[in-house]
């Protein structure tokens, strides 16, 4: 074999070979733009070199959308391929690699960043601090995960995707069976961008509870942070687990050892057993944040206090033990007895509890509230009953007897598409309608807005309705075709109309934005919703040491508090404010990060043992380095707010 | 950087506070990684294909040199940091030395122990039980690796800056990792070695 | 020079051998299963738990309340996913 013809795509067709042409002119494009606009020395000092928390979760969100469109071409290729029996659209090979990197792209580097975004953005301005506790870590946290994206994201051009599916099960997923380089990328492109996950958990709990404003007791933090922080404990104590278990599968995979293998005492189901017990705590990583956002949401355009806080604290702690009490739920039918199965089935069916109690909680704050629907709370209220229907399906899923008919059908998928997506991406599309104001300085347009939540909102289910009858029927999950007297056909054009609604949603989203940026007001103030919490008490958008006097907080709802009944927050004058510096080593320390897994996924152990060295020499840099940061001059934070108070 | 000279130093600013606490919720994520390494090893540790079992190839005194270097050297880290506190930068900088000396002794004893695995037949790819116990206990040989290099920097910046808030913070930070280091080894100890020689 | 080794320390380094010898039992001593697993968890435990308290200075600042929160909560999830893996891989079959 020669050197090159590794990175040769295995199945290659048409499709990859104009994706090869569109990146290629992509990256040329991008290059040519910034040399010919004289940007990249902008790019490197205030992007690729920032440790602002803002800055930060900008990036997440950019990268979120993009993946957000990466993994939703997938989707429409899989309902298209499915839209009529007997479909020659796709092959075999081709589909399995495009579900495997739907469910990838989709979790772990759309949902994942976006409430990554959401968290860096808003949590700092939400307890009152000026960034993070680790706001170096903060960057290298997100440059490891998008190496880790775009490492997985060229997989599909240079040298083959994964397809073995999204949880990647052995022995499928072994040498045996999946004999090109994908699964490697599988393997090597989460664990960086694992590691950089479990950097943010440490430095989000870390900052929520070390960083807050005076005054602000746990019990007075807003439901958003509450959310990010037991979100983050899940973060800590599950992502260990995921980084051993793909530790073990790429020693499988590269050094011949026998953790997952058919014989020598290897046993696959172990893999299953350690992907899920990351991967269960993960949903709720999913869906607490997301639960967070409904809770401000909600609270704001109802315009009353959120109904029931400490219920709703308590349940989100109750959730992060229980999310590690359920994980064989995911395997009932791999063989073990009624006992076990029965344990995991009444730990399922007990996290419903909290989750209900969630529920009840924003239908009694809306009660006698004074709801006002704005595109925000249009989302929120769109996501109770949509996903309640996910939810009681995962009842009906969660118990063990039962499963047995559901299991691997197109009932689970569309379960958890009902979950995730009214759950998890409405509360994104959500949050970022209701937090651009603060990010940008201005608002997307409402009407646009409306008309893109109910499009996905009927789209969502159009699309994923007709799954819980064909896969009742018996349709199974992951078959690239069906005959037409199995009668699916009928569903799964339904479903492909729905998958093109969710498409035009999207679509209507960047249309959103671009529309905004030209037309859009930028003489919005710095609390355009009337809303409650500290986060838009401070300047749109925000400056770089967000609140130029820290603010003292005396009650849950520190902003509307201080709006209505004249408490003062702002106590003080202004003193001079020690901020980090920029780092470009983050950067530089990931592209290493990325050479490093990209000569992995090869096994070329030349450039392994010299990226190897280079990220050493990068943390040894950072042990020797002294860097105390810097002071924004009390002149320069007069002069900042001066012209900012102008401006709203 | 306000300064509090009422704590010790490496807890005297905001940021080393921060930092310790920090390093604390880092130490529960690796009581996780190691947790899963310990459910996978009592779920393979049967499955021995056609390699040995634990009890043909463990051997006893070389665990127990392990075992004691690694406890006394968890002990002098210990009393490095008594010795930071009493700004006693000698002593400290003596006791950091014996430390990762001990912790080089441990590294030596251990690959010696790989070594011997290896040329009787129980290597990484022989059998689910070989591959991870020597996954286990190369993870943690990894861990003591990387502490050595990170506590010889920590020596050199001691040594070159004295004792400031920064490097006692770094120095408190790293006898951290050690005894956590050390207490891995008791369950490997207790659960891998004891129980599979019982 | 005494007052580099405190008493506190040095006890704790000969309880932590005293701890050491106690486990060796099971290798030296014929036992039942059930009573080395004892022996072997009692010692373990009791190991971990002093090097936390006397060496690691677990809780000596005023976040010694997350520190102590943050431990149990990972010994407990881990103690879950040990045996639920245990459940899940061996015990449940039978």
């Amino acid at each position: 074999m020669g050197f090159f013809d590794r990175f040769a795509v295995p199945h290659p067709n048409p499709a990859i070979y104009a994706s090869m042409v569109a990146i290629g002119l992509t990256v040329i494009a991008i290059v040519a733009g910034l040399t010919y606009f004289k940007k990249w020395g902008y790019l490197w000092r205030e992007w690729l070199t920032t440790v602002d928390h803002k800055r930060i979760g900008i990036m997440y969100l950019i990268s979120a959308l993009l993946m957000l469109f990466r993994g939703g071409a997938d989707a429409i290729m899989m309902r298209a391929q499915l839209a009529v029996p007997d479909n020659t659209l796709l092959d075999a090979q081709h589909y399995n690699e495009i579900f495997t990197t739907h469910g990838v792209v989709m979790i772990i580097f759309m949902a994942m960043p976006f409430i990554m975004a959401l968290m860096n953005f808003v949590v700092p301005l939400q307890i009152g601090a000026r960034d993070v506790a680790f706001p170096r870590l903060n960057a290298l946290s997100f440059w490891l995960f998008f190496m880790g994206a775009m490492l997985f994201n060229i997989s599909f051009v240079i040298g083959g995707s994964p397809d073995a599916g999204w949880t990647s099960y052995f022995p499928l997923a072994g040498n045996e069976f999946s004999q090109s380089v994908g699964t490697n990328y599988y393997m090597i492109a989460i664990q960086i961008a694992g590691i950089g996950t479990l950097m943010t958990g440490i430095n989000f709990i870390t900052t929520i509870l070390k960083m807050r404003a005076p005054g602000m007791t746990l019990m007075k933090m807003p439901m958003f942070t509450w959310s990010s922080l037991i979100t983050n404990v899940i973060i800590v104590f599950a992502f260990p687990v995921l980084t051993v278990a793909l530790a073990m599968g790429t020693l499988d995979r590269l050094f011949g050892t026998n953790f997952f293998t058919t014989d020598n005492g290897g046993m696959d189901m172990l893999w299953a057993n350690l992907f899920w017990v990351w991967g269960h705590p993960e949903v709720y990583i999913l869906i607490l944040p997301a639960f967070g956002i409904y809770s401000e949401v909600i609270s704001t355009f109802a315009r009353r206090n959120l109904y029931g806080y400490k219920s709703m604290v308590a349940s989100m702690v109750v959730i992060s033990v229980f999310s590690f009490l359920v994980w064989a739920h995911h395997f009932f039918t791999m063989g073990q007895g009624a006992v076990a199965n029965s344990i995991f089935s009444i730990t399922t069916m007990a996290i419903a509890i909290p989750t209900g109690v969630k529920i009840f909680n924003w239908l009694f704050t809306l009660w006698k509230g004074k709801i006002v629907i704005t595109t925000p709370m249009l989302y929120a209220l769109l996501f109770i009953p949509l996903f309640t229907i996910g939810g009681v399906t995962g009842v009906m899923l969660g118990m063990s007897a039962a499963d047995y008919q559901y299991h691997n059908t197109m009932f689970l998928v569309a379960h958890f598409h009902m979950v995730i997506i009214p759950g998890v991406v409405f509360a994104m599309l959500a949050g970022l309608t209701y937090y651009w104001p603060k990010m940008f300085g201005f608002m997307l347009n409402e009407r646009i807005g409306k008309i893109t939540a109910w499009t996905i909102a009927i789209g969502t289910l159009l699309a994923f309705m007709p799954m819980f009858f064909s896969g009742l029927d018996g349709q199974a999950r992951r078959m690239y075709t069906y005959s037409a007297s199995t009668g699916f056909g009928v569903w799964n054009m339904i479903s492909f109309i729905g998958a093109l609604g969710l498409a035009a949603g999207f679509v209507l989203i960047v249309y959103n934005i671009y529309h905004s940026i030209r037309y859009a007001s930028r003489d919005i103030g710095s609390d355009p919703w009337d809303a409650r919490t500290l986060e838009w008490a401070t300047h749109s958008p925000v400056p770089a040491y967000n609140f130029a006097v820290v603010p003292q907080v005396d009650s849950i709802e520190a902003f509307w508090d201080a709006k209505k009944k004249g408490h003062i927050l702002f106590k003080g004058e202004y003193e001079k404010i020690h901020m980090p510096n920029n780092s470009g080593v983050p950067f530089i320390m990931s592209c290493i990060f990325f050479v490093w897994g990209f000569s992995f996924v090869f096994s070329m152990w030349i450039p392994v043992i010299i990226s190897t060295i280079g990220i050493f020499a990068c943390m040894a840099l950072r042990s020797f380095e002294e860097d105390h940061g810097h002071y924004i001059s009390v002149e320069k934070i007069e002069e900042t707010e001066t012209k900012l108070r102008g401006v709203s | 950087m306000k300064i509090d000279h009422s704590l010790p130093l490496e807890y005297s600013t905001e940021e080393n506070r921060l930092k310790v606490l920090g390093f604390w919720i880092f130490l529960g994520a690796e009581i996780m990684l190691f947790a899963t390494l310990f459910a996978s090893y009592f779920t393979l540790v049967n499955r021995t294909g056609n390699g040995p079992a634990g009890a043909d190839i463990f051997e006893i005194t070389p665990v127990l040199m392990e075992t004691i270097v690694l406890l006394t050297s968890s002990f002098t880290i210990g009393l490095g940091v008594h010795a930071m506190r009493l700004r006693n930068k000698k002593a400290m900088l003596s006791f950091f030395a014996v430390t990762l000396l001990l912790g080089a002794g441990f590294l030596a004893v251990e690959i010696s122990e790989f070594v011997h695995y290896v040329h009787i037949g129980a290597g990484l790819q022989t059998s689910a039980f070989t591959s991870i116990l020597l996954t286990t206990l190369g993870t943690h040989g990894a861990h003591v690796t990387l502490g050595i290099f990170w506590g010889l920097f920590i020596m050199l910046q001691v040594k070159q800056r004295g004792l400031t808030p920064e490097t006692a913070n770094k120095s408190f930070i790293f006898s951290l990792y050690w005894h956590f280091l050390d207490v891995v080894w008791i369950f490997i100890f207790s659960f891998i070695y004891l129980k599979g020689m019982m | 020079m005494s007052e580099l080794f405190p008493r506190k320390q040095v006890m704790g380094f000969l309880f932590s051998l005293l701890l050491t010898a106690v486990a060796l039992a099971v290798y030296f001593f014929d036992m039942s299963y059930a009573a080395g697993m004892t022996i072997l968890l009692v010692t373990a435990f009791v190991q971990a738990g002093l090097q936390l308290v006397v060496f690691m200075h677990a809780g000596e600042t005023k976040d010694k309340g997350a520190i102590y929160t943050n431990v149990y909560y990972g010994v407990f999830i881990a103690l879950v996913t040990i045996f639920g893996t245990l459940l899940c891989m061996i015990w449940g079959y039978v």
